[in-house]
């Protein structure tokens, strides 16, 4: 159990850097800085998104990697609660967070040439859709985790 | 460094692909490999408990198919991205970039689509 509580914090820590991380592309992406970056939100936007795009690739798999060793003691001790408990919906919203995460999983390699293309290329939408695609499978599983291991607890 | 023609339409068919045959095995409940964590125990291709007792005896030997219908995605997109590598450059012009995105969020709608039953119990 210590071991899973170990694994758990690790998985989180990473969490927050790739969170941190592909938000900072996503609105760089989007909503690029024209002329003055003299406020918080004007250096935010202000970086070169494409210089995220290796960062993403590892902190996304080390993340999925983590989080597909803690889902088979997930599975064993913290999910039976659950479906005893009656929490339906919060066993499809993580149903859904596995699913999304192979999606977006399987974009990486994708992902990761259009931002290298991109730099020589023209100009596309597509790393940044991509981006955005990303971005919300990030959102959604840091969000969803959290609420999952809100309502029962990993280490009780 | 920029990546290599080859490996761009590789990972263009795999992301592709797999974002299709995702949906596709869990659709059909296609697992390469079934994961009962509690006993340590996988087991090759979808296995399912015979029992007719309620849902919540499943979690005596929970069976886990995630594992296993990412592999079937993985394998099915590899075969579709070494199929693309191979092709000779000029094939892949007339591709539409955009189907890189199109086709996850049209494989995501189809996941919810899929987990509804869940918020009906």
């Amino acid at each position: 159990m210590y071991l899973n509580t170990a694994l758990l914090i690790i998985h989180g820590l990473v969490a927050v850097a790739l969170l941190g991380a592909i938000t900072h592309q996503t609105i760089a992406a989007w909503m690029p800085s024209r002329g003055r970056r003299g406020s918080f939100f004007g250096r935010f936007r202000g970086v070169t998104p494409g210089s995220f795009a290796n960062a993403i690739v590892v902190l996304y798999s080390v993340s999925a990697l983590l989080g597909a060793l803690l889902y088979l003691s997930f599975r064993v001790h913290l999910r039976p609660d659950l479906e005893r408990a009656g929490h339906w919906p919060a066993l499809g919203v993580f149903d859904l967070k596995e699913h999304f995460v192979s999606i977006g999983l399987a974009l990486l390699p994708a992902y990761w040439v259009c931002w290298r293309q991109q730099r020589t290329d023209e100009p596309s939408r597509t790393p940044a859709a991509l981006t955005l695609i990303l971005a919300f499978i990030v959102w959604w599983s840091f969000l969803i985790g959290h609420v999952l291991n809100n309502i029962m607890g990993f280490g009780r | 460094m920029m990546p290599a023609p080859w490996f761009r339409r590789f990972a263009f068919a795999f992301g592709i692909a797999f974002a299709t045959l995702y949906v596709v095995a869990v659709k059909l409940d296609l697992a390469l490999f079934t994961v009962y964590p509690s006993i340590r125990v996988v087991l090759l291709g979808t296995h399912h408990s015979r029992d007719s007792v309620g849902p919540s005896m499943g979690s005596f030997m929970p069976a886990m198919y995630w594992y296993g219908w990412t592999a079937t995605a993985a394998l099915g997109a590899l075969i579709f991205g070494i199929g693309a590598a191979l092709l000779p450059e000029r094939w892949s012009q007339p591709f539409w970039s955009g189907w890189l995105w199109v086709t996850p969020v049209a494989a995501m709608i189809g996941c919810v689509y899929l987990t509804l039953p869940w918020f009906r119990l």
